[in-house]
């Protein structure tokens, strides 16, 4: 074989692998997946120069526009506490306390990062539309059918995720939350 | 037969390498390209276009918050700089951050940093200067995005909110 044709195939065999393996892996990357807190993930130097370019580009794909941690946290999960992954037709309580923040809210996504369909329209719960007496210590049911109280609507999507905004943070964005400080997932049954 | 592969096998290794580098940081400004392209499609570039709050309809942009009104302004410079005369809603948060071309925050103000008073902003790309009575904020680049958020802690409040937002403004120098 020619050797030039030997370095072309080389070339080209490496371009493709080198390109397509780093968007995989950008494809698979969680959001916030530089730290991982119980079912939560975080990362702390979203929409910074200081970001690395993994991050950045993850950040990209999975949501572009977030702010650097002085102004928000953003905790995602796509499992509950017991590293299950999230599933639809399941139920799941998320049972959180008064996070140190001026205001946080739990949305949930499909996969690829958008809002659920729901009958009700439901797609987040958060400390602005709790009752005061509900602020220190609540309770979120997450469940494809309607609940009593707090419910966040799964759509019977087949997975989803959970993403926790923090923002303003008390200390600024400097440290994380801590595995007692963030909300727990815990699965109930499923149907 | 296998030293007449060595040489091929190291360029390939090297080109693998810089593949990688290459699309790693180029994901973030071809994102942010498409981005901006999606909103300018809705409501043009250099103006402010005041979305209604996300549903699951909503495909602009990932990961959007049910919870706040976005409002967002494409820019792009090469024209000269972008004036925004921000107003602050009186709402429990506000705030406008102005991403770059390739996804860093240029600047982030909140209501309470700017205690909830007007203010003006330029967005000016390397070499441009910024008009009297405006803040120059310096962008990588010349297109980017400009995004207010507003909290909605009552659905009822959105239409006063909506309202109001629409007295910060964004427009070309």
């Amino acid at each position: 074989m020619n050797r030039w044709i030997r370095y072309l195939i080389c070339g080209v065999l490496g371009v493709l692998i080198g390109a397509g393996g780093a968007a995989w892996s950008i494809r698979i990357g969680a959001l916030g997946s530089a730290q991982k807190i119980g079912a939560w993930t975080t990362g702390k130097d979203y929409g910074t120069a200081e970001a690395s370019a993994y991050t950045r580009a993850v950040v990209a794909l999975r949501g572009l526009l977030a702010l650097p941690a002085s102004e928000a946290r953003y905790y995602n999960a796509a499992v509950d506490s017991a590293g299950r992954p999230l599933e639809g037709r399941c139920r799941y309580e998320v049972v959180g306390s008064g996070l140190p923040t001026k205001w946080w809210s739990l949305t949930l996504y499909d996969p690829q990062g958008y809002l659920v369909a729901n009958q009700p329209g439901i797609y987040s719960v958060g400390s602005a539309g709790l009752p005061s007496a509900e602020q220190a210590h609540w309770s979120v049911m997450i469940a494809p059918d309607q609940q009593p109280d707090h419910w966040l609507p799964t759509g019977k999507v087949p997975r989803f995720e959970l993403t926790l905004r923090a923002y303003l943070p008390d200390d600024g964005g400097k440290g994380n939350f801590t595995r007692d400080q963030l909300p727990t997932i815990t699965r109930e049954d499923c149907a | 037969m296998i030293r007449h592969w060595i040489g091929p096998v190291i360029l390939g290794g090297g080109l693998g390498i810089l593949a990688w580098h290459k699309t790693m940081v180029a994901t973030p400004d071809v994102l942010m390209g498409v981005a901006v392209q999606r909103v300018s499609e809705v409501g043009g570039v250099n103006q402010f276009t005041h979305a209604p709050l996300a549903t699951a309809a909503s495909r602009t942009i990932v990961r959007p918050s049910p919870d706040l009104a976005y409002s967002s302004c494409p820019f792009d410079l090469t024209g000269g700089p972008l004036l925004i005369d921000a107003v602050p809603v009186p709402s429990p948060y506000w705030s406008l951050s102005v991403f770059d071309a390739h996804t860093n925050v240029a600047l982030v103000r909140n209501g309470e940093k700017a205690d909830y008073q007007p203010f003006k902003l330029a967005i000016v790309a390397p070499g441009q200067t910024a008009p009297t009575g405006y803040e120059a904020v310096q962008v990588d680049g010349t297109r980017g995005i400009a995004l207010v958020r507003i909290l909605i802690d009552l659905p009822a409040r959105f239409p006063a909110i909506d309202r109001e937002r629409r007295a910060t403004t964004c427009r070309a120098a």
